[in-house]
């Protein structure tokens, strides 16, 4: 087996996903929080490759391609919702949308 | 024969449908005419009957026509038939008869009164109910017909729906007869359980005294009811709330005669239970000396009259109890024939005075009124039973039954004669109250005569044939010398007494006097006004306070029951029933507005909740593995 053991793979995943949680819980423009979204989804991406690879199963990167085909369809949905937002003139600010409080 | 029968049963039902039916289609006066047909035609109908069993021998007088099985459960079974035999014809021909004649009184009576219509449907409807419960072929339709009575009665007293009084009367005879109804239906339960059947048969082939003591009892009770006797009987005085031509046909031929007639139909059972036939003697001779002192301070004319009824049914119920069915039941027609002529010449006084019903308020009416005057006076004999009017046969013959019953017997005809006088006293004061004297102010003022028209016509003539009835229906039988309803019912019902020449001379004998002392003591005090009317204060005021009947029940029954609701409700009702309904609404309200509060709609929160549980969920799985 090449190249270093998995748990550096599942350090490096985890410490991506955790980065990307903090700034989904912390910052309150929709981009950020989208870029966010996208570093948390590539965490998740590297500890199935890095399964993967130290299992010798190729199921792992079917899965990770497969995430990131839909991580780019959200993308577009989220961002076209950000960008239907500036135009209504409506303050890019997650903290002020919450108009399904009960 | 039965195809008369049926035509007497389902004419007045027609009569009622189509009268519904039309509606306003049909003017008011038509709705009078269809009644007053329908019964005719019943009465018709009867006299088929009648003419049919009298074409036979006495033993085959006896038929049962099923229309179709109406009941059927297992072995048991039960049609709708109707019987025909001597003594249900006899009371078909009074039934339909007296009522045909009464129906068309109210043509007059009710000329201009608002829901004429609904009237005399309901009139209709009340034969029909009454030719139900003496047609019935078995026990199930005498039930039926039982019920049907009760529910038209009902209808009837609350006629005039806008005076509180008559609701609240209507609703009084109701509770009363289902009371009653609830007893006979209990017996006929009983019945079914020995038997297996409830047809009139089946009642001979009861055995054990234990059940023919409660079958008698519940048949006892439902008849008591229905007749207005003690202690059931406080709804008949409050039922004259309802128009009086409804009054004569309850007192006179549908409603209250129908518990001697049950008795008749259903002797077998009470011969079974001698006790309970004792016990319905006691009570006929109870009522009758009860209801006979009351009517002595009663001041409002139909009251006095009703009061004479229950006077009366005492003593046919002790005529039937003491075994005399046949005489019980001749009772019954001469009082149909006497009281409803009483009560139709009543309604042309009251129609007169601008519905005027106290007695102190009128007088003199002899010289206004002078054929109802002689109506009356003929009603007024025939019911103290002075010879030769009907009462005299009647009631007479009933004592003399009596009297053959032992010791017992003596005590209920000391009873019955001690009534006789009381009828003639209170009787007659009615009499000479109304009649006698110089008319009294209120009557010269507001007095008006019937017109020679349909109204006065309708009026007149049934009174003048009733009076006819009452004095000639008398002399069908005179014991000592002829005896046909005797022969006629002793094929359906055998008497148990035999009384003697002696002791029907003596009872009349006595009876004739103690009533003409009645009828003097009447006239002393209120005809000739020679003396003044002996005060009793105490014995007044508990005879216009009805022996305080009316208050026991109301002590007994009706606050307890009513301070038991007030108390379910105060209890029960508020704090848990209508409570927990808002309660538990408002619960789920508060619970609703505390989960919303967890919708903050603010995204982050959402986040952080959720990766929170997903680290306390990792948390728990590591540990737990």
């Amino acid at each position: 087996m090449l190249g270093p053991n998995v748990a550096w793979y599942l350090c490096v995943a985890a410490f991506l996903f955790s980065t990307g949680a903090l700034g989904v819980l912390l910052r309150r423009n929709p981009i950020i929080v989208l870029l966010s979204l996208e570093i948390m989804l590539n965490g998740g991406n590297l500890a199935l490759i890095g399964y993967s690879r130290h299992l010798g199963d190729g199921a792992g990167q079917i899965f990770a391609i497969s995430v990131m085909a839909i991580a780019a369809s959200e993308v577009v949905v989220g961002l076209g919702l950000v960008v239907a937002m500036n135009r209504k003139h409506i303050t890019l600010d997650v903290d002020r949308m919450n108009t399904l409080r009960g | 024969m039965t195809a008369g029968a049926w035509i007497c049963l389902l004419s007045p039902l027609v009569g009622a449908l189509v009268i519904t039916l039309a509606g306003t289609r049909i003017s008011r006066r038509t709705a009078a005419y269809v009644s007053t047909l329908s019964t005719a035609v019943a009465f018709a109908g009867a006299l088929t009957a009648f003419a049919g069993l009298l074409g036979e021998q006495p033993h085959e007088r006896h038929h049962i026509s099923t229309a179709w099985t109406w009941i059927e459960g297992g072995s048991y079974q039960s049609g709708l038939s109707v019987l025909v035999d001597p003594l249900s014809v006899m009371m078909m021909l009074i039934v339909s008869g007296v009522g045909a004649l009464i129906v068309a009184y109210s043509i007059g009576y009710m000329d201009g009164d608002n829901e004429e219509r609904r009237y005399f449907a309901y009139m209709s409807l009340f034969v029909f109910s009454m030719l139900l419960l003496v047609e019935g072929g078995n026990l199930v339709l005498l039930l039926a017909g039982w019920g049907m009575v009760g529910l038209s009665s009902y209808l009837l007293i609350g006629f005039w729906h806008e005076r509180p009084s008559a609701i609240a009367a209507a609703k009084k005879a109701f509770v009363m007869n289902a009371i009653g109804d609830a007893t006979m239906a209990l017996a006929l339960f009983t019945v079914i359980q020995k038997t297996g059947s409830l047809s009139f048969g089946a009642l001979g082939s009861v055995h054990g005294s234990t059940a023919a003591n409660l079958i008698a009892l519940g048949l006892l009770g439902g008849a008591v009811a229905k007749s207005a006797q003690l202690p059931l009987h406080t709804w008949l005085p409050d039922a004259m709330e309802g128009p009086t031509p409804v009054s004569a046909l309850i007192h006179a031929a549908t409603m209250v005669t129908a518990g001697v007639y049950l008795i008749v139909r259903t002797h077998v059972i009470f011969e079974q239970a001698p006790t309970v036939q004792d016990v319905a003697a006691g009570l006929g001779a109870a009522t009758l000396l009860f209801a006979g002192l009351i009517a002595l301070v009663q001041v409002d004319i139909k009251r006095v009259i009703a009061y004479s009824t229950m006077s009366q049914i005492g003593y046919m119920f002790l005529g039937v109890g003491v075994g005399s069915y046949a005489n019980g039941m001749f009772h019954l027609m001469t009082h149909a024939f006497f009281k409803a002529l009483l009560f139709l010449a009543a309604g042309i006084i009251i129609h007169s005075l601008a519905a005027e019903q106290d007695i102190r308020k009128m007088g003199g009416l002899k010289r206004m009124l002078p054929k109802t005057y002689w109506a009356f006076l003929i009603g007024s004999l025939a019911l103290v039973g002075i010879f030769p009017f009907a009462g005299f046969f009647s009631k007479d013959s009933i004592l003399a039954a009596a009297m053959d019953r032992g010791t017992y017997g003596y005590i209920l005809w000391v009873a019955g004669l001690i009534g006789t006088f009381l009828t003639g006293l209170y009787t007659f004061r009615l009499f000479f109250i109304v009649f006698g004297g110089e008319p009294s102010p209120f009557a010269r003022e507001h007095f008006h005569a019937l017109r020679r028209d349909v109204v006065g016509i309708s009026m007149a003539v049934p009174v003048a044939i009733l009076a006819v009835l009452s004095v000639v229906g008398g002399w069908i039988q005179w014991a000592p010398f002829w005896h046909p309803i005797e022969d006629w019912l002793h094929v359906v019902a055998e008497p148990l007494v035999s009384p003697k020449d002696w002791q029907e001379w003596t009872s009349s004998a006595l009876a004739l006097a103690l009533g003409s002392l009645g009828i003097g003591a009447a006239w002393l005090f209120y005809g000739a006004r020679r003396r003044p009317v002996p005060r009793l204060a105490f014995a007044q005021r508990t005879l216009e306070h009805k022996f305080y009947v009316d208050e026991l029940y109301d002590a007994v029954f009706y606050r307890p029951s009513s301070a038991f609701a007030r108390a379910l409700t105060a209890w029960v009702e508020r704090p848990l029933i209508l409570g927990s309904g808002r309660e538990i609404g408002d619960d789920t309200r508060d619970l609703g507005g505390w989960f919303a509060r967890l919708q903050t709609g603010l995204l982050r929160t959402y986040a952080l909740a959720i990766a929170s549980s997903l680290a306390v969920l990792a948390i728990v799985f590591v540990a737990v593995k």
